[in-house]
């Protein structure tokens, strides 16, 4: 009897059993994306307040440096392993190019701004994250030469002056006691302001993140978003990189990171994920708030014309800004087609190209990408048909002289190259790719910006017979 | 002038504004001249329409015969334009088909054709006058003239009534073929060869830019055999200077023919359908904007459908909650689709597919078609078209345009949709994806009263008015449903916008009923510039001495009765107002997803939106209760009703045309009966109880011998427990499926499922019961057997009303070979066998009413099913209160109850037993 007792628990739990069991297993599910974007964005510890930890005084960055190693020992080695530092890569094999090229970055490619650092360094170094980089080479091993405060520094209270060294009269002491986290406002000092003003060479990248309103990006400006968010780092190693200066599709970030890549509602959309990149929908307009710089010409430098800012400096040229630059369109697979190295030969049938992107129709990897061009004149060596890089800043430079022949000369020396002595110009184009100042869905583009009459897209010059919603896309008669 | 310009209608205001605009155009014209000798883009749009020679009617070349342009000859030259012309409803507008008046599926006495000549359109008003008529209204040159923005060339605008070419009629200004009203009210002549005629105008649809306005001008002014010639107006191949039309030598190469510069010719786009249909907004850079109920777009007044890709919420327009509406107007403009995607030349080889009627059944694919040769010199004008009410033109080629499935997979929606073929049984797919109209249409149209401008009054739905500016406040507004009878004999709920119009009509000298015509209206409410005094008096309520819109109802029998005097001195016999309500049909203006309805109470619930009535008309003009026109495409599926507060509305009833929505409809009495018989029961236990309760008070405690008895097995609980705990839960989500209404808290579709999963677990439950019944041999326990039965059955009965009050023993032992008394076999025999299978049936075929839908229609479908259904659900509840309290009657409450839990049962020692 006693154990029969219980025996209704059992009837209970069956009953249950009976009832619950198909209901679990059946259960209607509508196919839910477990899409939580926010798994993906890191969580910033609580930065220590280092004002009553450092105590200065300081009078030079590299002092400051050295309080900053007593406690942060490996900190000077880790940068130094970072692009930031060395400003070059590690050996790279270049599409266009037969050997391995021992390393290729800042210091020693030519961009379609300020053409070359090497023999400018008095101003380009400003954006070095060391101290004292007067000329090239540059002695890499000193560790007391890493700047701490560019990025770590209140930029109220610290800025970088010429050759790294930190701008005359500022406040070591103030500016190490202020250290916190990168915000924005370090990563754009440079990174806002590169090719000499705010917004002149990415287009997508300018001094409105600092304050972003929601219709300018959508994650800084709507979800509050920093840099450092997407650009992840790890022992100061920052991820990301720029089709400008990295030539393979390595250490990428991408939307998929944090989004999964058929997030759309819309199945039509979602096909169209595995060609088209998600900036090219989301990012419908570059330069939406200041001004960027899309053509530049060196040939008509040095002339006594009125100036204005925006059109002609007798240093620089003439040059054009545009807003909400429509961008081009361009296959794109993370790496570059070829990059420009320094005395490659110019291209005497049309424009030179610096850094096409990589990938064309036929790459399944490759996807459409939306890209400022950069359309420039650049001086070049007519006997020997290789861009010049001049001397621009510091003595003796071309701002200074207003001579190409002695500017030339100097930046061919410093860069390790002959110069006949007769000069040219010729057109040279800079690719950029664009990603940030993301839109949400609501201001994406639509099916009419692109297939529409007058669409945004140069089919055929994209490899397609027409426009693929008649034509088919490039996987449709496979 | 002014004053005949306030005379005209609303319609005829546009038409003045055209022929003003034209005329001012004329005077820019020498300017714009030279403007426009360049084309206005380069290159041909064609890669292969070749350059052509344009020839006048003669044949001749226009540059040499300063003639019009004749399509037929130019575009003839190539094209079978005879062919194209006889094979377009477009060109035909109801010629073909025309009848003496009153002969049409409308109805209307007067009508004499199912297309725009000849069928009345109270939007517009004015009718063509049949033969014979005692006054004329509308003459076919005035038509043209009036109507000319909406008319695409050839059939009656080239060939009378009776089919012989306009030119070739006598000058008779008797004859509406060859008359038109003059501008002081006098009859005269029409001279066809003079004013020459309009052929069917192919620039108007295959240019890139036909100049709408131009050609409108020319056909107000009564140049109609100018009209095609205007269409070309911004093409730069003629302009318009003082001297008339003049063709641009420039434009022309040494040859004569145009230059390729000049060959702008292509397929039509949506623009081009738009100048006569609707608004259609291409370019989604631009805001859209709309400017109340406007009805030069026709479709968008009638309709609210809007053709654009833009998003609402980046549109120009001013949309109440536009913030949220991220979607495209039109999801199919969105994607690029174009009208002639769906509307195709039936003969098109592209699009072109045999319908399953005539297609033999082993043929899934015929690949013989028209080579592009063949189908570009005859291309079929017949446009595939669907299943509207309101185009009535052409009823052999409703049906003819593929339809959302043929393109649509809806087997898309079974992630989410719980019966997905029942629900495109009997909803079109329009029925959810336009769940909301954003722009303004016409809710009513009032002729039996004029506005100052001589037009009539115009209420619209979602805005103030049709003159509501582009900053007007638009309210969205839903669509009713109503009962669509497609042309293939299927019905399906389809949205309608629903427009209710008053007019007074009269009996003619032939005893034949017609509109009043609008010049006997306006001459009965006017004298000179201002309202008749008598009927100002009557109407202007604030005496300010004008007559706001809100002044201007019929809305008293001295009112009326003061209008129908004034037309009756206008010599119009028996002057009454009549009405009518037109449903519009809504097919475009589709959302996908997230913006289509997938809420299951907008139609499964009391108050769903499905119900909502849709207003016609905030007062009954004249006192007439309007009616459906005849010709449209609805099945009975509600009614027009007067509210309280005198307003007039569609109620909603799809029951009537046979659909029942679970939540929504039920069979009243059905629960009266059945919440009857359970209170029945509940109040006769109950009182029962209280007796029990009294009567053990009131004696000694009387303790029967007992004995221990392992009364019932392990699977015996298990499966009778199993079914109580199904049953209850099947009853309470079966009420919620009942009563949404009531139990709203409850997610719809989750209920239902879970009701289906539990009916299955009870089924199989009951079956493996019988099994082990039937195996076991307990089976017999519930058979009554005859001998004896009845003596049992009064001995038991007995018990219950007597004994059970005095303390007596139970007459009958309960043992486990036989644990039911017959009162209990009755009552199991009557549940098992009628009961519980009825509802299994019932059920199941309600379940497999998609899958099985003619088994479900052979017991009548759901208006049946579910009413029974319902019924044995209220006798379940109510056998469970008897039973469970029946329970309760044995040696103590709770002992049969914990027997069914344990096994083991306390029973009554019997004397008989113990001889045993």
């Amino acid at each position: 009897m006693n154990q029969s007792r219980y025996i209704w628990v059992l009837g209970v739990i069956a009953v249950a059993l009976v009832i619950a069991v198909p209901m679990v297993i059946f259960w209607p599910r509508v196919a839910q994306t477990s899409d939580n974007p926010w798994t993906g964005v890191p969580k910033h510890p609580a930065h220590t307040d280092h004002k009553d930890i450092i105590k200065g005084p300081f009078t030079t960055g590299q002092e400051v440096t050295q309080a900053c190693l007593e406690c942060h020992e490996e900190a000077d080695d880790q940068i130094m392993h970072t692009v930031h530092w060395t400003w070059q890569s590690d050996p790279v094999a270049i599409p266009g190019h037969d050997n391995v090229v021992e390393g290729i970055g800042k210091m020693n490619l030519i961009n379609n701004f300020c053409i070359a650092a090497t023999s400018n360094e008095r101003t380009c170094m400003t954006c070095h994250a060391g101290y004292g980089w007067e000329e090239t080479p540059y002695d890499f091993e000193n560790n007391l030469n890493v700047d701490c405060l560019a990025c770590h520094a209140d930029t109220a209270l610290y800025a970088k002056g010429e050759y790294g060294n930190p701008a005359e009269g500022v406040d070591l002491t103030a500016a190490a006691q202020s250290v916190r986290n990168p915000g924005c406002d370090n990563c754009g000092k440079c990174h806002f302001d590169g090719g000499g003003g705010n917004n002149v060479k990415h287009g997508d990248l300018d001094e409105s993140l600092l304050f972003p309103s929601d219709s300018l990006d959508v994650h800084m400006g709507g979800h509050g978003f920093v840099c450092t968010d997407c650009h992840r780092t790890e022992d100061h190693a920052i991820s990301g990189r720029m089709l400008s200066v990295s030539v393979d599709n390595e250490n990428q970030i991408a939307c998929t990171d944090c989004h999964q890549p058929d997030l759309h509602e819309d199945e039509r959309i979602n096909a169209h994920v595995a060609t088209v990149a998600c900036q090219s929908c989301h990012i419908p307009a570059i330069a939406t708030k200041n001004p960027t710089k899309v053509t530049w010409d060196w040939s008509t430098a040095g002339q006594d014309r009125p100036e204005d800012h925006y059109t002609y400096l007798k240093i620089k040229g003439d040059f054009l800004y545009e807003k909400d630059v429509q961008p081009e369109y361009l296959w794109y697979d993370g790496a570059v087609a070829y990059r420009y190295l320094m005395g490659d030969p110019v291209n005497l049938e049309g424009p030179t190209l610096l850094n096409p992107p990589g990938g064309d129709i036929k790459n399944p990897d490759a996807r459409i990408w939306p890209f400022k061009i950069h359309r420039a004149k650049q001086p070049y060596d007519t006997v020997y048909n290789y861009l010049l890089p001049p001397t621009t800043s510091g003595a003796g430079g071309f701002w200074t002289t207003f001579d190409w022949p002695s500017a030339l000369k100097m930046g061919a020396e410093a860069n390790g190259l002959e110069f006949s002595g007769e000069y040219g110009f010729t057109e040279t184009w800079m690719y950029w790719p664009t990603t940030h100042m993301v839109q949400p869905k609501e201001n994406a583009l639509q099916c009419e910006s692109c297939h529409g009459d007058n669409g945004v897209m140069d089919w055929q010059a994209l490899g397609y017979p027409g426009d693929p919603i008649k034509w088919g896309g490039r996987n449709a008669a496979k | 002038m002014s004053s005949l310009m306030r005379r005209q209608p609303t319609f005829g205001c546009f038409l003045l504004l055209f022929v003003l605009l034209g005329a001012a155009s004329l005077l820019l014209g020498s300017d714009q001249a030279a403007a426009q000798s360049t084309p206005p883009t380069a290159g041909p749009l064609s890669p292969l329409h070749p350059t052509f020679t344009m020839l006048d009617a003669e044949g001749r070349n226009v540059l040499d015969s300063g003639a019009p342009v004749s399509t037929m000859r130019t575009c003839g030259s190539c094209h079978d334009a005879a062919f194209i012309a006889d094979h377009s409803f477009h060109a035909d507008l109801g010629l073909r088909s025309m009848t003496a008046p009153g002969q049409t599926a409308s109805g209307r006495p007067w009508d004499t054709s199912d297309g725009m000549f000849g069928k009345w359109d109270p939007l517009t008003y004015r009718y063509l006058t049949p033969a014979g008529d005692e006054r004329l209204d509308l003459s076919t040159a005035e038509w043209l003239m009036l109507l000319g923005g909406r008319i695409a060339g050839g059939g009656p605008t080239v060939t009378s009534r009776t089919g012989d070419p306009l030119t070739s009629l006598p000058l008779d200004p008797a004859s509406p073929e060859t008359s038109i009203r003059t501008a002081d009210g006098e009859i005269a002549a029409w001279d066809w060869q003079q004013s020459g005629v309009m052929e069917m105008d192919c620039f108007l649809c295959h240019l890139d830019q036909p100049d709408h306005a131009a050609r409108t001008a020319a056909l107000a002014s009564g140049e109609f055999g100018w009209a095609n010639t205007a269409t070309l107006a911004a093409t730069g191949i003629v302009t318009h200077t003082a001297a008339g039309w003049q063709w641009n030598a420039a434009a022309f190469g040494d040859d004569g023919a145009l230059l390729p510069a000049y060959v702008r010719v292509q397929d039509p786009t949506n623009a081009n359908c738009a100048q006569c249909h609707g608004l259609v907004h291409t370019d989604i850079a631009t805001p859209l904007t709309i400017a109340g109920c406007d009805t030069a777009n026709p479709q968008t007044a009638t309709t609210g459908q809007v053709i654009s890709g833009q998003k609402i919420a980046q549109s120009g327009v001013n949309v109440a909650g536009k913030a949220s509406l991220n979607r495209a107007w039109d999801i199919h403009a969105e994607r690029q689709l174009s009208c002639t995607d769906c509307h195709y030349a039936l003969n098109n080889p592209a699009h072109v597919q045999e319908s399953d009627a005539t297609r033999p059944s082993h043929l899934v694919y015929d690949p013989r078609r028209l080579d592009i040769g063949e189908y570009l010199e005859r291309p079929d004008h017949n446009f595939a078209r669907g299943q509207s009410a309101q185009y009535t033109i052409a009823p052999e080629l409703k049906g003819t345009m593929r339809r959302c499935e043929s393109c649509h997979n809806t087997d898309s929606h079974s992630a989410w949709l719980p019966y997905v073929d029942r629900h495109m049984q009997v909803l079109s797919c329009e029925s959810c994806h336009t769940p909301q109209m954003y722009a303004p249409a016409i809710e009513s149209v009032d002729w039996t009263v004029l506005d100052a401008d001589g037009g009539s009054v115009v209420n619209c739905r979602g805005a103030d008015g049709p003159d509501a500016g582009v900053d007007t406040l638009i309210e969205p507004w839903t669509p009713t449903l109503m009962m669509r009878g497609d042309i293939d004999g299927g019905q399906q709920l389809a949205p309608y916008n629903l427009i209710s119009a008053w007019y007074w009509v009269y009996d003619d000298a032939n005893g034949a009923t017609r509109p009043v015509p609008l010049a006997d209206l306006q001459a009965a409410w006017f004298e000179g510039d201002a309202y008749a005094p008598e009927l100002l008096a009557l109407f202007d309520a604030d005496g300010d001495g004008e007559l706001s819109s809100t002044e201007l109802r019929l809305d008293s029998d001295a009112k009326t009765a003061a209008v129908a005097a004034q037309l009756a001195a206008q010599g119009l016999n028996n002057p009454r107002v009549e009405g009518e309500v037109q449903p519009y049909s809504i097919n475009h203006g589709v959302a996908r997803g997230e913006f289509a309805t997938r809420d299951c109470q907008t139609c499964h619930h009391d108050n769903a939106a499905l119900h909502q009535p849709m207003q016609l008309a905030s007062f009954l003009p004249g006192g007439v209760v309007p009616a459906f026109v005849n010709d449209a495409n609805i099945v009975t599926s509600g009614d027009i009703q007067v509210g309280d507060d005198g307003t007039l509305h569609f109620q909603p009833a799809p029951e009537q045309a046979g659909v029942y929505i679970f939540g929504r409809n039920r069979v009243e009495w059905v629960d009266w009966l059945g919440l009857g018989v359970f209170l029945a029961v509940l109040a006769s236990v109950t009182l029962h109880a209280v007796l029990r309760f009294i009567a053990a008070l009131r004696r000694p405690r009387h303790t029967p011998e007992l004995k221990r008895v392992y009364m019932y097995d392990a699977y015996e609980r298990f499966w009778h427990w199993l079914q109580t705990v199904a049953i209850i839960l099947l009853l309470f989500t079966g009420l919620v499926i009942h009563r949404p209404d009531m139990l709203g808290m409850f997610n719809f579709r989750y209920i239902v499922w879970v009701h289906n999963m539990l009916a299955l677990i009870v089924l199989i439950n009951a079956a493996m019961s019988l099994f082990y019944h039937l195996t076991s041999g307990a089976i017999q326990q519930f058979i009554p057997r005859p001998y004896g039965f009845f003596d049992q059955a009064i001995l038991q009965t007995k018990f219950y009303l007597y004994g059970i009050f005095k303390g007596e023993s139970h007459p009958l032992e309960k043992t486990r070979r036989q644990k039911l008394n017959p009162l209990q076999q009755v009552t199991y025999f009557g549940l098992l066998n009628v009961l519980l299978p009825l509802q299994i049936i019932t059920g199941g075929l309600m379940w497999g009413v998609q899958q099985w839908p003619v088994a479900a229609g052979l017991l009548g479908g759901l208006p049946v099913l579910a009413p029974v259904h319902t019924l044995v659900a209220w006798l379940f509840a109510a056998f469970i209160v008897a039973h469970v309290y029946l329970t309760t009657t044995g040696p103590t409450v709770l002992t049969d109850i914990k027997a069914m839990v344990t096994g083991w049962e306390d029973v009554e020692v019997h004397a008989h037993a113990e001889h045993a």
